[in-house]
C-alpha cells in the first residue's frame, strides 16, 4: 500500500519536472528533441507492448508509422479534412492495415515473423513511391498543415510539446492499466508459451492479433503526430533504418518495461540528434549500440545498471550490507 | 508479351533466380547448423559486390584475383561475426538473437557505406565474348550461362557436403541437440564457425555474381537478403533443393511480372510471393522437415 502511493507521488514529481522543462530550457533545439522523442516514444510503447507482452518481433512498425503518416497527410492536403479528424481516421486506417496484414502474419513465429515484418516495410515503401497521384511518388506530401483542434492551433514547438506528451501520458496510463488487466496477464503467458496459453482457455491468435493492432494504431498515431510537425512525409522516412530505430529503443529500455521504453526513445533521439552532424556514422552507432546492448544489458539501461551494481556492490559490500542486499 | 520478350524475361528471371538460390543456399547452411537465421546474409552478398569492385580499382587486380580475395575477406567477417557477436548470445532467448542479426546488418551495410562510398556502383560483365545465338532473335549471353553454372555446381557440392559428409552429420547434430554433439566430442564452436564462414562465402559469391547485372550499393544488402529469404521459403525451408527450385522460381515470377505491371513494383511482388506463400504454405512448394519437425 505504502510502495504504491510512493510510486504514484513519484509520478506527480515526475510530471510536473517534465512540463516545466520546456519553460526552464527555453531552447528551440530543447523542444525539437523533445518533441520528436514523445513522437517515437508513443510508437516505442506500442512495440514495447507487442515485443515485450506478446513475445513477438516486428521490424515492420515503421510501415504503420508511414501509413499513419500518408493518411494525415493525404487527407488533410489533398481532401481537405481538419487534422483533428484527420488524425482520428489514420488511427483507423492504421489499425484496419494491421488487421488486414496481421491476420496472415501473425501465424507466423520467430525468424518468419521477423523476415515478413521487413517485407511489409519494402511492399509499403514501393506501394508509396508508385502511387504518385495519390502519394506524391518519391517526392512525398509538402506543407501539411500544424495540427489544429476546436480552432486552436498547434503551431509552435512548445504546444506541440505539450499536445505529444500529454498524448502520451494518456497512452502510457491506458497501457499500463491494459498490462495489468486481465488481457495483460494472458498475454504474458501467451509470450511464454502459446500451448500452454491454450491449455487454460486463452486464444493465442486472437489475443497476438488485438495487441498488434493496437500497438499498430500506436505508431500509426505516432506517425500522423510526426507528419504533423515536420509537416511533410516522403518514402525514405518510413524505412527499415526507422523500424530500427523504434526496436533500439524499445531494446534500451528493456523488453516489456513501458517505462523504459519512453526512456529508451528519449536517449536515442537525443543521440541522433548528437551525431546529426555526422550522419554517415549513425547506421554503425545504431547497429554498434544495439549489438552491445543485447550482449551487456539485455536487460535494458536502468534494470541492466540496477542489476550490474546490485552484483559490484555485493562482491566488495561487508557482511552487514550483503544480508540487506540479501533480504 | 511477344513470345521473344516472354522469353527474354525468362532468361533473366533465370539468372537472377540462380544468383537468389545461391543467397538462399547461405540461410539454410547456417540454419542447418545452428538454427539461427542470419538476418545480415544479404549483406555478405554486397560485400562480396563492393569489395570485388574495390579490390579491382584499387589495387587494379584482375577480376579473379579480386573476386577470390574478396571472398576470402568476407569469410573472415563471417567468422569473426560468430565469435564476436553469436557465440555470447547462444544462450539468449530467439528475440535477442534475431535482433543481434539484425543489428550486425545495420552495422555492416553502415560501415560499407562508410568504407565504399553511398554510390550504386557495379562490375563489367565477367566474360566479354559474343552471345549464343538461340532462339532467331533471342540471344543467352554467356555470363548468365556462367552464373547459372556457378550456382547450381555450388549448390550440389554443398548438398554432398551436408548430406553425405562426416562435416554435415556433425553439423545437424549441433542443430538437433547442441549438449548431446558436444557430449559426443563434436567441436560445436568450430561447426557453427566453419558453417558461418561457408555461408558468408557463398554469399560474397553471389555478390559477385550479381554485380555486373544490378547497381550494388551499401544498402542493397537487405532486400537481397529478403529475396533470397523469400526462396528459400517458397522452396522449403532448410532444403538445398528447396533454396533452387525457390530461387529459380522467385527470378521468374519477378522478371515475368514486368511483362505485365510497371517495373517499379518488381519489389513489391516477390513479398506479396513470400506472403502468400507463408500463408497457404509455409512448408513450401517441395516440403520441409525443419519446418514441420520444430512446430511439433
Amino acid at each position: 500500500m505504502i510502495r504504491r502511493l510512493y510510486i504514484k507521488r513519484m509520478e506527480v514529481y515526475f510530471i510536473i519536472i517534465l512540463g516545466l522543462l520546456p519553460l526552464l530550457f527555453d531552447n528551440i533545439l530543447f523542444h525539437h528533441i523533445m518533441v520528436i522523442a514523445g513522437i517515437y516514444a508513443i510508437a516505442a510503447l506500442g512495440l514495447s507492448l507487442f515485443m515485450g507482452y506478446a513475445g513477438q518481433i516486428s521490424i515492420g512498425h515503421s510501415a504503420f508509422f508511414g501509413i499513419g503518416g500518408y493518411s494525415m497527410a493525404v487527407l488533410t492536403v489533398k481532401y481537405g479534412v481538419s487534422s483533428f479528424f484527420s488524425l482520428m481516421a489514420a488511427c483507423f486506417i492504421t489499425g484496419l492495415a494491421a488487421f488486414l496484414v496481421g491476420k496472415p502474419v501473425l501465424k507466423l513465429r520467430e525468424y518468419f515473423l521477423a523476415l515478413a515484418t521487413i517485407g511489409l516495410v519494402r511492399i509499403f515503401q514501393v506501394m508509396v513511391t508508385e502511387m504518385g497521384g495519390l502519394t506524391g511518388g518519391i517526392a512525398g506530401i509538402y506543407d501539411i498543415p500544424w495540427f489544429s483542434v476546436f480552432g486552436f492551433r498547434f503551431d509552435t514547438l512548445l504546444k506541440q510539446f505539450y499536445l505529444v506528451w500529454i498524448i502520451l501520458y494518456v497512452l502510457f496510463m491506458f497501457t499500463r492499466n491494459l498490462v495489468h488487466s486481465k488481457y495483460g496477464r494472458a498475454s504474458i503467458v501467451v509470450a511464454a508459451n502459446e500451448d500452454i496459453s491454450k491449455t487454460i482457455g486463452i486464444n493465442p491468435a486472437s489475443l497476438k492479433l488485438k495487441i498488434f493492432i493496437l500497438s499498430a494504431v500506436y505508431a500509426g498515431l505516432a506517425g500522423a503526430l510526426f507528419a504533423s510537425v515536420l509537416t511533410s512525409v516522403s518514402p525514405g522516412s518510413f524505412g527499415l533504418d526507422m523500424s530500427m530505430i523504434l526496436v533500439i529503443m524499445v531494446i534500451i529500455g528493456g523488453i516489456g518495461s513501458l517505462s523504459g521504453s519512453v526512456a529508451g526513445a528519449v536517449l536515442l533521439t537525443c543521440l541522433i540528434n548528437f551525431i546529426s552532424e555526422s550522419r554517415q556514422f549513425s547506421l554503425s552507432i545504431f547497429g554498434i549500440i544495439l549489438i552491445l546492448f543485447l550482449i551487456f544489458l539485455p536487460e535494458g539501461i536502468f534494470r541492466g545498471i540496477g542489476l550490474r551494481w546490485i552484483e559490484i556492490v555485493r562482491t566488495y559490500a561487508d557482511d552487514d550490507w550483503r544480508k540487506k542486499l540479501d533480504r | 508479351m511477344t513470345f521473344e520478350i516472354f522469353v527474354r524475361l525468362a532468361i533473366a528471371g533465370l539468372t537472377t533466380g540462380a544468383i537468389y538460390s545461391l543467397i538462399a543456399i547461405g540461410f539454410t547452411t547456417i540454419y542447418r547448423s545452428s538454427n539461427i537465421l542470419n538476418l545480415a546474409q544479404g549483406e555478405f552478398v554486397m560485400l562480396g559486390g563492393l569489395l570485388t569492385i574495390f579490390f579491382i580499382h584499387r589495387f587494379s587486380l584482375s577480376y579473379l584475383a579480386a573476386g577470390i580475395l574478396s571472398v576470402l575477406v568476407v569469410t573472415l567477417i563471417g567468422f569473426l561475426i560468430q565469435r564476436l557477436v553469436i557465440k555470447p548470445l547462444m544462450d539468449q532467448s530467439l528475440l535477442i538473437l534475431i535482433m543481434a542479426t539484425m543489428g550486425l546488418s545495420v552495422f555492416i551495410s553502415g560501415s560499407a557505406a562508410l568504407v565504399f562510398g553511398t554510390s550504386p556502383k557495379s562490375l563489367p560483365p565477367i566474360i566479354h565474348v559474343e552471345p549464343v545465338l538461340i532462339i532467331s532473335t533471342v540471344r543467352i549471353n554467356i555470363q548468365s550461362l556462367i552464373i547459372i553454372g556457378v550456382s547450381v555446381l555450388l549448390i550440389f557440392i554443398l548438398y554432398l557436403i551436408s548430406h553425405h559428409t562426416f562435416y554435415g552429420k556433425a553439423m545437424e547434430a549441433v542443430s538437433t541437440d547442441r549438449l548431446g554433439a558436444e557430449l559426443v566430442g563434436i567441436p560445436r564452436d568450430l561447426i557453427m564457425m566453419i558453417s558461418f564462414g561457408a555461408s558468408a562465402a557463398i554469399g560474397a559469391i553471389a555478390g559477385i555474381c550479381i554485380t555486373p547485372i544490378i547497381f550494388t550499393q551499401y544498402n542493397s544488402g537487405a532486400i537481397l537478403g529478403l529475396k533470397g529469404f523469400s526462396a528459400a521459403v517458397i522452396g522449403g525451408w532448410g532444403r538445398y533443393s528447396g533454396a533452387l527450385t525457390g530461387g529459380i522460381l522467385l527470378g521468374l515470377i519477378e522478371s515475368l511480372s514486368v511483362g505485365i505491371i510497371p517495373s517499379g513494383y518488381k519489389d513489391a511482388v516477390s513479398f506479396t510471393a513470400l506472403l502468400l506463400i507463408l500463408y497457404f504454405r509455409p512448408k513450401g512448394i517441395l516440403g520441409s522437415r525443419a519446418l514441420s519437425e520444430s512446430r511439433k
